[in-house]
């Protein structure tokens, strides 16, 4: 099965790592295909089109450039546990997916101005907060609830989108003690079977 | 009570856990062992050995243990074991500083400068209480004090069966800790606190009028 499944990886890119954190906690193999985004368009990787940026997944025919997409695919495979993409919670776990989506895009753009630029500037972080608000507000009044996960009983992969933007909001600045609900949840997803690191997400904090 | 800061709500802390929280910029770590007991330890967030932060490290038991080398730190701070050399006695030197920590109130409170002079007056207010939330304020403490009618040296502000205590994890920024007495006066659920709390903060940070907000809690 795993032969039929590739990724085109690039190591560093917050996307592609939400996808390979979802593989990893949802114990899907797929053949992993590097891709080095910094070098010159011809020597990316055989087999990623012409303005294409991983993560590409590639499985019987289908062809998904969206890490959104590409997880909820994933999890609607039939060896993957249904939790992950809970029917009776579905819907609040697509409407989080969507928002997690958003938000990696906001903390992307935030992070490759910090970090991936030969002149790093601190970033202006008003919208990347606007969006940790809102998460540390839904999960302090999940936590009252008796609720661990942002939209289902269970860890779903709206929880892992989600904690690719905290995670790497580290980088840009956010301080973990501003966020204790966020942190509570975060730390419960490292303890997950299946968690993967990233650089700069490590597996303690 | 200027000494003590309330640097969390208990539900933020649990048994096994470990939070790093700064008060006026200086890092400190908070925890909880994982035994019967269960006691709140607030230190210096440093390892002596090579300065990384405890609070990336874990409890093992009644001590706190670095990430880095696994060096474990006991009661009071002192090194009782280096994984490395198992054998050694490890010299009393060798700790880490510990500072005064208190629960009361729902709170974690923290005295960097010592273990005494908690004031007589927190012992009146109720003990049997719900931690709410700590919630985030862009603004300094004393901004937020203003805004809840808290004199520094109460440390605690209560409406009715609601207790409000700030800190301030770094200058221009502050927690606002929202907790809820059980007995007494009918409360509105933490929820619904919740909600109030983040209406009070965006208020706040808005620099709008907040008598209204705070003009809820009876």
């Amino acid at each position: 099965m795993s032969a039929d499944r590739v990724l085109y990886d690039w190591t560093p890119d917050v996307r592609s790592y939400a996808v390979r954190l979802g593989l990893s906690l949802m114990d899907v193999e797929c053949r992993m295909q590097a891709v080095d985004m910094d070098l010159p368009a011809p020597h990316h990787a055989d087999g990623l089109l012409a303005g294409e940026c991983p993560p590409v997944l590639e499985c019987a025919g289908v062809r998904l450039t969206r890490p959104g997409t590409i997880l909820h695919y994933i999890a609607r495979q039939p060896d993957v546990a249904r939790a992950w993409l809970d029917p009776a919670h579905e819907w609040a776990i697509l409407d989080w997916l969507d928002f997690g989506v958003s938000a990696l895009d906001t903390l992307a753009s935030a992070r490759g101005a910090a970090l991936a630029t030969a002149m790093p500037v601190p970033p202006a972080t008003g919208a990347l907060d606007a969006v940790l608000r809102r998460m540390e507000d839904h999960m302090a009044v999940r936590a009252m609830d008796g609720h661990d996960w942002f939209a289902a009983p269970a860890a779903s992969i709206a929880d892992v989108m989600l904690f690719v933007v905290f995670a790497l909001s580290a980088d840009v600045g956010v301080e973990r003690d501003t966020c204790p609900a966020l942190r509570r949840w975060a730390r419960g997803l490292r303890a997950l079977p299946g968690f993967a690191v990233m650089p700069g997400v490590p597996d303690y904090a | 009570m200027e000494r003590w800061h309330s640097v969390s709500v208990l539900s933020d802390i649990r048994p096994g856990e470990v939070a790093g929280v700064r008060i006026d910029g200086h890092e400190v770590v908070l925890w909880r062992e994982d035994t019967p007991a269960a006691s709140l330890h607030a230190w210096e967030d440093r390892c002596p050995h090579r300065g990384m932060r405890l609070s990336f490290g874990f409890v093992r038991g009644d001590a706190m243990g670095c990430l880095y080398h696994g060096w474990q730190f006991g009661a009071a701070g002192r090194c009782r074991l280096i994984p490395a050399h198992p054998q050694v006695r490890v010299p009393a030197s060798i700790h880490v500083r510990a500072y005064g920590v208190r629960e009361h109130a729902g709170l974690a409170w923290v005295n960097m400068e010592g273990t005494d002079g908690f004031p007589d007056h927190a012992t009146h207010w109720p003990d049997d209480v719900q931690p709410v939330r700590s919630v985030h304020v862009r603004r300094g403490a004393t901004q937020l004090r203003q805004a809840i009618g808290l004199e520094a040296v109460d440390g605690m502000a209560w409406r009715g069966s609601v207790g409000l205590a700030v800190h301030e994890p770094v200058a221009g920024q502050a927690m606002l800790h929202v907790v809820c007495a059980r007995s007494g006066e009918p409360a509105p659920t933490p929820a619904a606190l919740s909600h109030w709390a983040s209406r009070l903060r965006d208020a706040v940070e808005s620099g709008n009028p907040t008598a209204t907000i705070m003009g809820e809690l009876a």
